[in-house]
């Protein structure tokens, strides 16, 4: 296992990308946050309606969640749709905790690691069906309007931790590289991850 | 040179603002120096070919000249730097482009608009126009991270389609970076979240559905874009019956928030409504999404709304005691039918009883009514009900209508014609409106529309057309039946009448010509024809214009030139313009009628008159004519001296006259000479007088005696002639062989010309023993003694003039018949009327008429030898009118 620190500030595009790398190199617990005090800057001034807009995007991760989930297994075709419980179990090791009933810094540290480990997540999937179902072009799309989202959500999370929290950068752990798996692996935890990925947002949109 | 330049110009490449200076420098290299043997003060600098003045160069040294322009206004300058070689030769050494125009300003206004599903695109306003390539770069960041930049195409500078999708729920920043070779500009940041700058999707499958409870609702379904899973909806709803054009709108906060159905109320049964539908974010932030694709539906029907309208018409029966009433209504229009009309229920009923029923799809019903008053009541049915009754009375056949309305007028307004009147004093239930295209090609065909009591003026809701002549009745209808109808006529838009009036002369004169023409026909009118104008000219003359009011159908155009001819032609007027009729053409003539008879007839009854006179001068002049023509010239044949001496007698037995003649006036005595031949001219000249001279000398020829002569002279308008003065003539010149004359023949004076008996004879020795006779005469004559023959004398004087045309009649007839013995007898009742009632027209005659009237009764003997001598002169007859034998012969005077 092994734990990476996300920088915060960093070039624009280098955060997905280190994501991905990082995710390369195995799934991690999730570490306490890095220290406090580090520097926090960003481009220009965050919004002051973060929260709302974090709420949002949750609510809009939360209502293309199942779409998504179904999408995919759809598209992997059997025996996928009729083995959802044996096959798209949310079986997910290292997934990062999240507490709803922590405090709002608690909660978006947690939220933004479990939104970081599934960005990178999806970013594999996304990368994998492409080879494995170039056809799918809904599930593509919905894929990458989904990862969009979470970028999106990051970046308020980030936002609202630096604006007022002052938290300058979060350790983050990522899920098993696929990229060394067979089709079926790569198919069965893309599911696994999506079917996580719907019970857990629905949890987090819950709780903010 | 060009590959091996003489030098070079710095700097290279300027680009320079517009209005600003500028020097260039151009260097010459030593060998072309050498070689030409030029320096720096032989350079000259060219613009676009064009010499620039040398108080623009400075040479900076031996190898440098520098040129500098201010204020540069061209936005593009070839600038050569040139050397003047051997005194003469002009050679390039070289050239440069100097580029003009501004440095960008600060885009402006940058608006961003998310088309859902598609790309972020902004757009601005970039300002002045450089005149310079200019880069237009749109940048976007979040807070964490910085997006690819966004180069504007050429053909598109002033907005920018970002290349990453957008992501809601984040702000983002975006400006716009303008930059040339002057310099670079930056617009304003923005921040915004793109989900507020979302223009969603319209919403889909928009559908329409009516409700069978309630007649005036529809139902409407959509399904929404799929971002209205993370923001919230607003809507519009915008409905229209299906001919309408424009839209009603929903009120907005009925429509304020997210939702996939709406009941849309208060609609028209059985209408047809269109909907349409569109979608933003519900607090208003971003834009309204296109409209949906339409959606139709229909209202449930309901019942009609309202009766129809009802009318009926009375056809020509020839049943007696029954008529034919056709029963007419109109179709609900679907905005009160509120459903498709099944079919109409009429009745009628007779004095409250004897209902009929009848149940019509059309929209009349013939039926055949006695003449008794009936009310007729009509229903409308369909699908969900039956309307309120129509109730029509149909007044018995006598019925007169009254109380018409007053004021009927009818106009065109907005393309329509509108009827207005003046209400009756009495409440009226209905007005029915009937109107029909006059023509007098087609029969008037009538189209009728109902409005309600309450109103005074409508349109007239038919295919009207423009041009026509429309006659419009207006009745009023009251709760006892119809009143009395008023009529106008109108048209919907006037024209110019489409022919024109043909002109035609009813009587030319001399000055003045009466036109005449027929009203045009009402088909040709196409308005109203307010007046006429007659135009008419000579061949060389201006035309002059007459107006003549539309009244008139005909006109006397006066002080025309006589003997012209002239052409005419007419024009009708109607409000929008007249329309020149044929030409005719018409020429005065030379004289007025009447003229010439006016002259002619004058001048006849003048030379008539003339004529007259001249006659009338003959005649009255005739004896002096005579005399100067022919002279009395005694015929001797006439001589019957032979034949008085038998009668002598009586004469003498005037004893007591004899002192009468004891004067012994008769003192001259003429001797006649008897020649035989002397007889004939005289007779031819007779004869050239009148043609029946030649009967009454015959005539003559027969008479015998004194009394023969004596009546000849008396009876002489009854044989032939008809003028008396010319009878009188010849009784005057009835030749006497022997004349008691006071002087010669030639100057007779007839008052005292007295015959006597020759002197030769028995008798005038008789007479000559007693001359008192004549005496006597003459004195009577000069005194007008004897009652008796001044009687004569009045009453031949009146015999002079009218009643010798009796005789001539009958004298006439005398001749007619021609025959001797006949004339002979008439003659002889003529003597016998003449001595009663005449006489004589000739006063010479008194004396013998007065003395045989006078001897008459007394001695029958001398009216026996008139008879005898009246039959000896019938015997005589076809004898040889020699008379001097004859009278010789038979019983003259010679023998005896």
């Amino acid at each position: 296992m092994k734990v990476l620190a996300a920088e915060l500030c960093l070039p624009p595009g280098v955060v997905p990308l280190l994501l991905v790398l990082h995710w390369k190199h195995g799934a991690g617990s999730p570490l306490p946050i890095a220290p406090l005090n580090a520097t926090c800057a960003t481009r220009h001034p965050c919004h002051s309606n973060l929260m709302n807009q974090i709420r949002n995007q949750l609510a809009q991760l939360n209502g293309s969640a199942n779409a998504l989930y179904i999408l995919y297994y759809t598209a992997q075709g059997e025996p996928f749709p009729n083995n959802l419980d044996k096959l798209c179990g949310p079986n997910v090791t290292d997934f990062p905790p999240f507490h709803a009933n922590g405090t709002e810094k608690d909660r978006l540290v947690e939220l933004y690691r479990v939104i970081a480990y599934l960005g990178a997540s999806l970013g594999n999937i996304t990368r994998d069906q492409k080879v494995l179902n170039p056809n799918a072009l809904g599930l593509h799309s919905k894929l990458n309007a989904t990862a969009d989202v979470m970028r999106g959500l990051l970046s308020n999370v980030l936002c609202r931790l630096c604006s007022k929290y002052h938290v300058g950068h979060v350790d983050v752990a990522y899920g098993p590289d696929t990229s060394g798996k067979d089709v079926f692996q790569k198919k069965k935890l893309g599911c696994q991850l999506l079917g996580k990925y719907k019970q857990v947002i629905a949890v987090v949109a819950q709780a903010f | 040179g060009l590959l091996n330049p003489c030098g070079h110009i710095t700097p290279e490449a300027p680009v320079v603002q517009l209005g600003s200076n500028f020097t260039a420098v151009c260097v010459l290299k030593e060998i072309c120096m050498d070689y030409y043997h030029v320096n720096a003060s032989y350079i000259f600098w060219k613009t676009n070919h064009v010499t620039v003045p040398s108080e623009q160069y400075t040479v900076i040294n031996k190898t440098a000249s520098s040129v500098t322009f201010t204020n540069i206004s061209s936005l593009t300058t070839q600038l050569t730097c040139n050397i003047r070689t051997f005194g003469q030769i002009d050679q390039n050494v070289y050239g440069i482009r100097i580029i003009s125009g501004y440095p960008p300003e600060k885009p402006k206004n940058l608006t961003c608009i998310v088309n859902e599903g598609k790309k972020m695109m902004c757009q601005w306003d970039p300002g002045k126009e450089t005149h310079l390539d200019t880069d237009f770069t749109l940048k976007s960041e979040w807070a964490t991270e910085k997006f690819a930049d966004c180069k504007t195409k050429r053909s598109t500078p002033t907005s920018c389609t970002v290349e990453y999708s957008p992501v809601y729920f984040v702000n983002i920043e975006v400006w716009v970076e303008a930059e040339n070779a002057l310099g670079n500009a930056t617009s304003d940041h923005i921040d915004f979240d793109p989900v507020d700058k979302v223009k969603p999707n319209p919403p889909r499958n928009l559908s329409v559905s009516n409700s069978e409870e309630l007649s005036s609702i529809l139902k409407l379904t959509w399904i929404n874009s799929s971002i209205k899973n993370f923001i919230r909806l607003k809507y519009n709803i915008q409905y229209k019956t299906k001919d309408s054009s424009t839209w009603n709108q929903i009120p907005p906060e009925d429509t304020a928030s997210t939702r996939s159905s709406f009941t849309v109320q208060d609609l028209k049964p059985f209408t047809e409504y269109v909907f349409r539908i569109r979608s933003m974010q519900e607090d208003g932030k971003g834009f309204w999404s296109d409209w949906s694709e339409e959606a139709r539906g229909i209202t449930y029907e309901d019942r009609p709304s309202k009766a129809p309208s009802f009318w009926y018409k009375i056809r020509p029966s020839h049943a007696h005691g029954y008529r034919s009433v056709q029963l007419v209504w109109k179709a609900l229009p679907p905005f009160e039918a509120n459903g498709k009309i099944l079919d109409y229920e009429v009745t009628l009923t007779r004095w409250k009883s004897h209902l009929q029923n009848y149940t019509v799809n059309d929209t009349e019903l013939v039926a055949n009514l006695t003449n008794d008053r009936y009310v007729a009541t009509l229903t409308a049915r369909n699908l969900v009900g039956r309307s309120d009754a129509s109730v029509l009375t149909i007044p018995a056949y006598d019925f007169q209508g009254t109380r018409p309305i007053t004021d009927l007028k009818a106009f065109p307004k907005d393309n329509m014609l509108w009827v207005e009147w003046t209400v009756p004093n009495e409440s009226v239930s209905k007005y029915i409106l009937e109107w029909c295209v006059l023509s007098d090609k087609s029969p008037c065909v009538p189209d009728w529309q109902q409005e309600d009591g309450t109103i005074h003026h409508t349109y007239l809701r038919g295919d009207l057309v423009e041009s026509k002549c429309y006659l419009i009745t207006v009745t009023p209808v009251y709760a006892d039946g119809p009143g009395s109808p008023e009529s106008t006529k109108a048209y919907l838009k006037q024209a110019r009448p489409s022919k024109g009036p043909t002109v035609r002369t009813k009587k030319v004169g001399k000055n003045e010509a009466v036109l005449e023409w027929d009203q045009l026909p009402v088909d040709v009118q196409n308005g109203f024809i307010r007046n006429y104008t007659i135009f008419y000219r000579t061949i060389i003359g201006n035309e002059t214009a007459v107006n003549v009011d539309s009244s008139h159908t005909e006109y006397t155009l006066s002080s025309l030139t006589s003997d012209t001819l002239y052409m005419v032609r007419m024009a009708a007027y109607t409000d929008e313009g007249g329309k020149d009729g044929p030409e005719f053409t018409f020429t005065t003539p030379k004289f007025a009628q009447g003229e010439i008879e006016a002259i002619v007839v004058p001048v006849c009854l003048a030379f008539l008159l003339i004529t007259l006179l001249g006659v009338l001068f003959c005649f009255n002049k005739r004896d002096l004519i005579k005399k100067h023509i022919w002279p009395n010239v005694p015929d001797p044949s006439k001589s019957h001296i032979a034949q008085w001496s038998p009668h002598t007698p009586p004469g003498h037995n005037f004893n007591s006259k004899n002192q009468m003649y004891s004067d012994g006036n008769f003192t001259d005595v003429s001797v006649v000479e008897i020649e035989a031949n002397a007889k004939k001219p005289f007779q031819e000249d007779l004869k050239s007088l009148d043609p029946f001279k030649k009967e009454k000398i015959n005539t003559e020829g027969h008479s015998s005696g004194i009394g023969g002569s004596s009546c000849m002279s008396s009876s002489r308008p009854s044989i032939s002639s008809s003028d008396e003065n010319e009878s009188a003539q010849n009784t005057a010149s009835t030749v006497q062989y022997s004349t008691v004359v006071h002087s010669g023949y030639r100057h007779q004076v007839p008052s005292v010309q007295v015959f006597s008996r020759s002197e030769s004879t028995q008798p005038l020795l008789d007479s000559e023993e007693r001359p008192e006779d004549l005496q006597l005469v003459d004195s009577v004559d000069g005194d007008g003694i004897l009652p008796r023959q001044q009687y004569f004398k009045q009453n031949c004087s009146q015999h002079e003039t009218s009643p010798d045309i009796s005789h001539f009649e009958r004298s006439k007839q005398v001749s007619s018949v021609n025959e001797e013995d006949f004339v002979r007898l008439k003659q002889q009742q003529i003597l016998d009327h003449i001595s009663q009632s005449c006489g004589s027209g000739q006063m010479k005659m008194f004396p013998e008429i007065s003395a045989t009237d006078a001897f008459g009764p007394a001695t029958e003997g001398q009216k026996e030898s008139f008879e005898t001598v009246g039959t000896e002169a019938v015997i005589d007859e076809g004898m040889p009118k020699s008379y001097l034998p004859q009278t010789v012969r038979r019983g003259g005077y010679m023998p005896q």
